[in-house]
């Protein structure tokens, strides 16, 4: 037996225990050991690969210029794009192909758009709207002297939750640090649309309208202890909902 | 050498193919794993009152069960991918499970981690998840259950429990000793149960109490908008007070709840609805509250 009839056994019949013959011949040939070690350990190797791997782009990028030029599929002709502006838009194309990249874009944009809505509720401009809100939302100036120009500038205000109602002078400062901190919260979780994420926002309406819904029964019985306990209770579930929200927003961006 | 042998594209081709294959086999063993369920099982010898801490940051169901062996706690983990990595640790008589998300990228059908857990009766749970169900049965100890979305379903435990839901309900059936639960939008079922201490709270969520008053206790359960059912015996021994804001007291056991029109002076404005009342010898405290929903009382039997 010679090397190309080990060859042909080995095709047609793979690493099968070898007859008498080739086993004489290998025992002679180095290079048939080594060929047959080498097929062994490729059979080796293959049974120890999962079932699905995914080629190299340049495996399809091979084949693809092989069917191109067997003339068995055809390249679209390609749009004419300017070199410099086909140069920035794959620059952007490859920037936000990164998925994390492009979470955080959002994030931040969206985190930025909210807070310049905030700095634009708080800026003076503000108090032109309408005169009863700007009225509730800005605390009454401290007055130094008699003269108009030594007002001190109004403190920032809180931004209202959902409509015109303010909270009890008790609970201001929670309610301040509570809308300070919720446009981060949905911010981080906007662009999720996890329906668990769904959930906390749908959790989170919730809240901001039942504290509504106490603020505005509050200021027509402000008398009513049982109220204030559940705006109390509330305001404590929405600081753990947001801080919940912001911990999950952090981790899935 | 053998005279006859020769490079033929066979043999060029096989040892080509063979540092590719070695090389694809390096990477599929670091490079993140395709969509195959996996499964991992441990065992771990522990003394006295083991406590399992669990935080499962995937959705998936967490069920915790106990066995007579007071010695060893085991473990099984089911994964829908290998985007997911368990991390069990033991540290003396604490074990800690985390299910963490490896690869940010994974599709939700890809973030599914379920956990089954056997322990000693007396065992203290730390469970910790975002959805999925917790389900804890005949476990005698100390237990925090927290959970977004999921729903908690807690049979024949005792202990300290405290549940902590976003929007997940709780059904707590033959439980004993103390509870304490808070949620948003999540429902409460308190059925057959022998506790003896209830502090149970939801924004918008329907509480209902199906059983005994056990003499001695103390029972708040309180809803912002949701339905405050309560359901006794005739044999209970209770004080109870109602009171809601913009609500109504829905009382269908006027014949063994009598008021106490003294005490409802007493307790309630003009601003605030109630209803004070006491069953048998009123040993027992229990106060309903309610926002703006409504509050029923009736008897079960």
């Amino acid at each position: 037996m010679q090397c190309e009839d080990i060859e042909l056994f080995l095709e047609q019949e793979g690493l099968e225990p070898l007859p008498e013959e080739a086993r004489a011949h290998l025992a002679e040939c180095g290079g048939c050991r080594n060929y047959v070690a080498d097929l062994t350990s490729l059979v080796d190797v293959a049974h120890k690969l999962p079932t699905e791997i995914a080629a190299p782009e340049r495996v399809w990028i091979s084949l693809r210029a092989q069917l191109e030029a067997e003339g068995i599929i055809r390249t679209p002709i390609p749009v004419a794009i300017p070199a410099e502006s086909a140069s920035w838009w794959h620059s952007i194309q490859a920037f936000f192909s990164n998925r994390g990249f492009a979470a955080a874009s959002v994030g931040i944009l969206i985190v930025a758009g909210a807070a310049f809505e905030i700095a634009r509720d708080r800026s003076p401009r503000n108090s032109t709207g309408s005169p009863e809100v700007a009225r509730q939302m800005t605390p009454a100036p401290a007055v130094t002297s008699s003269s108009p120009q030594q007002v001190k500038p109004a403190a920032p205000t809180r931004p209202q939750p959902s409509a015109s109602f303010t909270a009890p002078a008790e609970f201001a400062s929670t309610a301040e640090a509570l809308d300070d901190q919720e446009p981060l919260a949905t911010g981080l979780l906007a662009s999720s649309n996890s329906s668990i994420d769904a959930s906390l926002r749908d959790n989170l309406k919730k809240v901001n309208e039942f504290i509504a819904d106490c603020e505005r029964h509050l200021k027509e019985q402000p008398q009513d202890e049982l109220t204030r306990e559940y705006l109390s209770a509330a305001y404590q579930q929405k600081a753990e909902l947001l801080s919940a929200m912001i911990e999950r927003g952090r981790s899935i961006n | 050498m053998c005279p006859s042998m020769r490079v033929t594209p066979a043999r060029q081709a096989t040892r080509f193919l063979l540092p590719v294959f070695a090389a694809g086999l390096l990477f599929a063993g670091v490079s993140p794993a395709r969509a195959a369920s996996q499964r991992v099982e441990k065992q771990f010898s522990v003394t006295g009152h083991p406590v399992v801490v669990i935080h499962n940051v995937a959705s998936g169901r967490i069920e915790v069960k106990s066995w007579k062996n007071a010695h060893q706690v085991d473990i099984v983990g089911t994964q829908s991918s290998n985007k997911i990595a368990f991390d069990i640790e033991q540290a003396g008589d604490r074990v800690d499970v985390n299910a963490n998300i490896v690869d940010p990228s994974a599709q939700p059908l890809e973030l599914e981690a379920n956990l089954q857990l056997t322990v000693p009766e007396e065992t203290e749970l730390q469970l910790k998840t975002e959805t999925g169900l917790i389900y804890v049965e005949q476990v005698n100890g100390d237990m925090k259950l927290e959970s977004y979305g999921g729903d908690v379903h807690l049979k024949e435990v005792s202990g300290y429990v405290i549940v902590k839901t976003t929007g997940g309900s709780l059904v707590c059936t033959q439980c004993a000793g103390k509870l304490d639960f808070s949620s948003i939008s999540g429902n409460a079922q308190l059925l057959q149960p022998q506790l003896n201490n209830v502090n149970v709270m939801t924004t918008t969520g329907n509480i209902l109490f199906d059983g005994a008053f056990i003499r001695t206790g103390l029972y708040s359960m309180r809803s912002g908008k949701g339905l405050v059912e309560v359901r006794f015996s005739s044999n209970d021994s209770f004080d109870l007070q109602a009171q809601t804001s913009t609500g109504f007291v829905d009382n269908r056991a006027a014949d063994f709840l009598k008021p106490d029109n003294h005490k409802l002076r007493n307790y309630y404005s003009k601003v605030i609805h109630g209803f004070v009342g006491t069953v048998g010898a009123g040993l027992a405290k229990v106060e309903l509250s309610s926002y703006s929903g409504t509050i029923r009382i009736m008897r079960r039997d």
